[in-house]
This record gives structure tokens, sequence and C-alpha cells, in this order.
């Protein structure tokens, strides 16, 4: 039988039982949790739990693993129960066979114990008053704390403090700050923030907030985790590649602070879904990897009238910007008119990037998070501060507002509301090159001279015009009127031109979606 | 005139250097970039930077001063 596993119906306690006999086995020993009828004070009629599965049976795999090589058992596995269970249904199962009684025992007792402190089920207790509550959420383990939880975009990891709980958060090296004290800190208590981006800038950004003690914290992230992240997002492990970042980034928070409440968006930050994530918020971190983000993200903070701090990396540089919803206050776009394409300067993927430079400049965000939270700014002055961390120098780069500037993208609201009809089929994806050719578009590879040294040629594209080259105007745009598929690495620089291309009135330009490195060749 | 220039990003790439002090008869920071741009072969063009002297953000048309301490910062995106 699988070591840790999840069951939807009743448990079978005789026949996992059988599961675990082995001729060297001198005993069994087992430990059964059962719904009770009654709460801390409160009558219970039936309860339901409810299982982040796919890191739930990793988890409990490994704690399973971890008891029988502790204490050297012949078999050990736990099955717990998923659903709506009934008063004095089995909730879960623990056994273990070993040659001698006392490993037996103790195996249990550590398995149920680990599983109750690390696996993420929440229980759900519905009371004979009518009254239902998420509670003793069995991943804190911890009676008497309040714990909600929905799934979907918006999954809320709710960790709200109740009277007495077992183990109280010691915020005392900050509070025992002048500025902070037990009032700041009830501040931080008191705050809202949405990260956007749980990458090299949010992962810094989201533990130290957390660890703050930040009442609720507001995490958007529409992708996995990838291998590639983890020498920049040490939040993440090998465990987790291929989860959604959102969710796994609160599953581990939620393990640093139990006072925060999480919200998880796995979703990426959109023209549609941007004022609505905003809402519940006071302040918005912004730690995306592009322009476009960015730039929707400064358009809704100016709308809401929100404080946000940016920033952003490249190489070993960093850029930080706080904005603040002040008349004389810039924001992005009083800086950059032209909101800048993606992929004409590079990001993370394309340009290279050591794990410490987002690492540094995502903790400076939760840093000017936490001190416009403690009413710290009060002197600040509009500017954008640039950190060159091969060469260990800052700049502070005073700016101002634009008077033509009025803090709102170009085109009417309507306008851009197109632009985004338009955006979904920027770009196209295809199993390879072949494909991309017999839909009929003609091939167009805007990589680097150099990058295109490394593969072997490839004749369906028919078209090499090095973006490099295009920027400076040393090469021709390709001629209106065909029906293009713009390729590079990692479809980063081919989407950034194909937005340039329909921007100068091309039609039927497409960007290759994850580059040649996402095609199966 | 000697203005002393500061790259970041993708120009500091093409550049191969961080800083260096320029001797030019550029009467403003859009001349000078002009300048460097065809000297280092930057590919970025002028509109997709700013310019900052002394540390203030500034227009392309101010006048520029001996000593002045120019940087061109081209916005970045990554995270």
């Amino acid at each position: 039988m699988q070591a840790f596993s999840f069951s939807n119906a009743p448990l079978e306690p005789e026949r996992y039982r059988d599961a675990l006999a082995d001729a060297a086995a001198g005993g069994y020993s087992s430990f059964e949790g059962w719904v009770r009828d009654h709460n801390e004070g409160k009558h219970v009629r039936h309860l339901e739990y409810e299982a982040f599965e796919s890191l739930a049976i990793k988890e409990g795999a490994r704690i399973v693993q971890e008891a029988i090589e502790r204490f050297g058992v012949t078999r050990a596995a736990c099955v717990h129960r998923v659903g709506d269970l009934a008063i004095g249904e089995l909730a879960v199962w623990v056994g273990a066979s070993s040659a001698h009684r006392a490993e037996a025992f103790a195996a249990c007792r550590y398995i149920i114990d680990e599983v109750k402190h690390r696996v993420p089920i929440w229980k759900k207790e519905h009371y004979v008053d009518g009254d239902s509550g998420w509670v003793n959420c069995e991943r804190c383990a911890v009676p008497g704390h309040d714990h909600a939880v929905q799934h979907g975009d918006r999954a809320h990891y709710v960790h709200e403090a109740a009277a007495a709980p077992a183990f109280a958060h010691d915020y005392s090296r900050q509070t025992a700050l002048p500025e902070v004290g037990a009032a700041g800190q009830a501040k931080i208590r008191g705050a809202s923030v949405l990260v956007i981006g749980a990458g090299g800038l949010g992962v810094p950004a989201l533990q130290y907030l957390a660890a703050a003690g930040i009442g609720r914290l507001g995490i958007v992230d529409g992708d996995a985790v990838e291998a590639s992240n983890l020498h920049r997002q040490p939040l993440f492990g090998i465990a987790d590649l291929g989860q959604p970042k959102a969710s796994v980034a609160a599953a581990r928070l939620a393990g640093i602070n139990r006072d925060v409440r999480f919200d998880v968006h796995a979703t990426r930050a959109s023209a549609e879904n941007i004022d609505a994530l905003l809402e519940d918020y006071d302040l918005v971190v912004e730690c995306s990897d592009n322009f476009r983000t960015k730039f929707l993200v400064n358009d809704a903070v100016v709308r809401a009238g929100k404080p946000a701090v940016f920033a952003s990396v490249y190489q070993y540089e960093g850029q930080l910007q706080t904005y603040l919803p002040r008349d004389d206050w810039p924001c992005l776009r009083c800086l950059w008119p032209e909101a800048p394409r993606d992929g004409l300067v590079g990001n993370c993927a394309e340009a290279g990037v050591l794990g410490p430079v987002p690492a540094a400049l995502g903790a400076l965000q939760a840093m000017e998070a936490l001190k416009r939270v403690l009413g710290l700014d009060a002197n600040a002055r509009p500017a954008v501060h640039v950190f060159d961390l091969l060469h260990l120098q800052w700049r502070t780069l005073r700016s101002q507002r634009r008077a033509e500037c009025d803090h709102s993208p170009p085109g009417d609201r309507a306008q851009n509301a197109a632009m985004n009809v338009d955006e979904s089929e920027l770009e196209l994806e295809f199993p390879d090159l072949a494909a991309a050719q017999a839909s009929g578009l003609t091939l167009v590879d805007i990589r680097e001279a150099w990058e295109r040294d490394c593969d072997a040629p490839d004749r369906r594209i028919e078209m090499h015009l090095p973006l490099s080259l295009l920027l400076d105007g040393r090469a021709p745009p390709p001629p209106q009127g065909v029906r293009y598929l713009i390729v590079c690495a990692h479809g980063v620089r081919s989407l950034g031109l194909t937005e340039h291309l329909r921007s100068l009135g091309y039609r039927g330009v497409y960007s290759l979606r994850g580059g040649l490195a996402a095609l199966s060749v | 005139m000697l203005v002393r220039i500061q790259y970041f990003a993708v120009l500091r790439e093409q550049a191969g250097v961080a800083e260096e002090r320029v001797e030019t008869g550029a009467a403003t920071p859009a001349d000078l970039y002009e300048e460097v741009r065809q000297a280092r072969g930057f590919t970025l063009p002028r509109s997709s930077l700013r310019v900052a002297i002394n540390d203030e953000f500034c227009e392309w048309s101010q006048r520029l001063q001996p000593g002045d301490r120019v940087v061109f910062l081209p916005p970045v995106a990554g995270g």
C-alpha cells in the first residue's frame, strides 16, 4: 500500500493491517482518529476534511519514511479521510509493524503527531446549532485557532489568533525599536499587503512581510514552480516542482507565521482582474518580471489611490521605486512615458541573474512596505534608487511628477480594452517548427547571430533578423502583408517585437509562445 | 568639456564599463547619447532611456555643464 494516502470512502483498517503483515514482524500497532461530537464546548454534528492533496501526499509519505528510518520498523502507513464524515467515523488511520512492540508504538505516535503538524489538512465542523466553521487546522496543531480555506483562484488560509494560543509569536526584536513598539506592531497586524509575483523579488518580500506579522498577505502568481526558479527562490524546493507557486508559497509561509491570513490568487494579474485583486489591500508590492504587469499595476494603484513599491532587476543591478498616492508624486508613466515593451531590454530568462540580486531588492521592497505601514516614510521624496551590486554602488535619482502625464495609460479605456482583446492572439503555440510552417506562417528568427551559432540550422526558418539590428535601424523591418511567426529563445523578445510590430500597424504577426526552448524537438 | 557618464543594465553590458569620463563637445545629454551610442554601439534608441544629471532626472534638452555626472538609465523588468 502507499505510505500515505487519502480516501473519500470509509477507511478499512482490516485491509490496511493485512498490508503491513510481514514474516519478520513480531507485532503490529495502530492508531485511529475518530470524529467526536464536541469541540471546545460546541456540539458537533458532522464534519468535513479538505486537503491540499498534491502537497499533502508528498509530505505525508516523507513522514512515514522518516518513521521507518528513525524507529527501524518493518512497515508503516497512514490513510486520512477527506470529505463529509459523521460522528464516530474513522478520520485517520496509522499503522506500523515491527520486530518489537516499542518501535511500532513509537512509529505510530510519531506519524500521527507529525501528520497533524505538517500535512495541510483542514477540518470544517458543523455544529448542532446550525453554525459551522473551519477549525483546528491540523497543520498548526494549535487548539483554539480559527481557520478557513476555500479553494480555486481565491483560496484563503485564514489564521486568526484566538484567546489562548499555544504558540505566541515573539516580535520583541522588532518591537524593541522605539519607532515600532506595541503600537507599531498593531499597525503591522492591521495591514494588508498584496504581493504580485512570487519569484526572485516576491519570495523575500513575502518572507519578511509574513515574518513581521502583516495581518493579511495576498499572493498573486499564475505560474508553477520550475527547476530554474530554485537558485533564486529558496522558499520553494525540489518537491514543489510543477505545483502552483502561490499555493506553495502560502503553505510555506503559514509555517513561518500563524498570525497572518494568506490569500492565494493563483492567477496572472490582467486588465480584467487587477482592480478586483487590489480591492482588499492597503498596499501593493510589485514583484513581477515584465513591463506589461508593472504598468498594469501602476495604472491600477493610481486609479485606486493606493501606494505601491516597485522593483526590477537586470543581471547585477536593481531599480527600486515607491509610488505614493499624492498629487506631487510621479507614477511609473511619469518616468517612462513610452511604456517599454517586454523583451527589448532583457529579463532574467535571457539576461541571467544571480539569486542575491533579486533577494536584496525584494528585501528592500519589504522594508519600504513596512516603512509605509509604520508611518516611517514621512520624509520620503520621489526617486528611483539604482543599485549596482557588482560594484556595490547605489544611486538615488530624484524624479518629479511630469506635468503632461495624467497618470493613466495612453488612449481611452475602450481602446485599451480593444488592445487586450488583440493580446489574446499575440502568441501561438506549436509542437514544432514544421507545424508552424504548415499553418502558413513565415518563420522569423530574431535571435542574435551568436545564439544561432549554437544550434544546427533549421531550413524552416526563412528569415534571420537579429533583434539588435532591428532596434538599431541597421536592418529594415520585415515587409508588411505577410503572416509572420516571430521566434526567439524563450518567447520574451519575440513577444516584445510582436507587440511593437502590431503597434506599427502589422497584422497577422505572432510570437512563438515559450520560444524555441518550448518546442518538442 | 569633461563629463562623467554612468551606464546601467544593457548599456553597461554593451559598453563593457559601468562608468567613464568623456571629453565632449555635446551641448545636451541628447547629443552626448548620440556620441556614445555610435562609439559604443548601443542598440537602445534614446526614446527607450531616461537621463539624469547630477542625480536628478532631466530633459534631454538640458544644457550640459563641465563636470556633470550623467546617468543613462534603461528600464529593467527582471524579477
